[in-house]
């Protein structure tokens, strides 16, 4: 017997919200990174000082800034949904979302110290 | 113990066969192994732009080898991970949130063609540079 997966999809929950939010911020800061970056720019890459030029632009900065913290968050939760359908005990639970949190947080750090030797 | 941890890892890995399952499983699936590949690469495209920190020489190399036909192959497949993962996302969230439960499926596969669509479209594009 087959399982209807449309009908077991997405419980709401905190976190599930959280990921539905960062999600719809992606649809429209992706949209915005890939054309920006890949589409428009001259050779569908910026070379150095084109992107040293991109990255000063205050709003594109904040921009890049906001996709960071998005992806990153959307990511970590998507890997969390994954290892709780192991069933893992509260504690396991509380270690992973820990975990993820202090990488989430490592990563847009270092996606900043990046953007900082870009821009400085 | 390790029956207990084999039948959950079992469990958990479920939504990987989609032997004889609907389409909902597929897209679930697909959401899935979409997710996972795109994680991968977020960490890989972080990876590389560390280039930009050992300065112009560095990654002005690394964009005269990225604009090579291997790469921008990688580029396609990379959309359609991107457009399946985003559109079917967009489906889930809607859903989720109790609009147009009903319609799931033809959701589904209609945006799957428009993804198709923006994926030719992309491609084609990529491929002119």
């Amino acid at each position: 017997m087959s399982v209807n997966a449309f009908d077991q999809e997405s419980k709401p929950t905190v976190a599930w919200l959280w990921q539905v939010v960062t999600g719809v911020g992606l649809v429209v800061l992706l949209c915005l990174h890939i054309v920006a970056n890949h589409f428009v720019a001259k050779g569908g890459l910026r070379d150095y000082a084109a992107v040293v030029a991109y990255l000063r632009n205050p709003i594109i900065l904040v921009l890049e800034i906001l996709f960071l913290v998005c992806v990153t968050a959307h990511a970590l939760l998507g890997v969390r949904a994954i290892f709780l359908d192991l069933g893992l005990s509260d504690r396991v639970e509380q270690i992973l979302t820990r975990t993820l949190k202090w990488i989430g947080v490592l990563t847009v750090g270092y996606g900043l110290v990046v953007m900082w030797f870009v821009i400085r | 113990m390790s029956t207990l941890n084999y039948s959950k890892t079992k469990q958990a890995a479920r939504w990987f066969d989609v032997r004889r399952r609907k389409a909902g499983m597929w897209a679930y699936a697909l959401n899935r192994i979409t997710g996972i590949g795109l994680v991968v690469y977020l960490y890989l495209h972080l990876g590389v732009l560390s280039m930009l920190i050992r300065g112009q020489s560095a990654w002005d190399s690394f964009v005269a080898l990225a604009r090579s036909p291997f790469y921008l192959a990688l580029d396609v497949i990379l959309l359609a991970g991107i457009l399946i993962h985003g559109l079917n996302g967009l489906r889930l969230a809607f859903t989720g949130l109790g609009f147009s439960v009903g319609a799931q499926k033809a959701l589904f596969i209609i945006l799957m063609v428009i993804g198709a669509i923006i994926l030719l479209v992309a491609a084609l594009k990529i491929f002119q540079v």
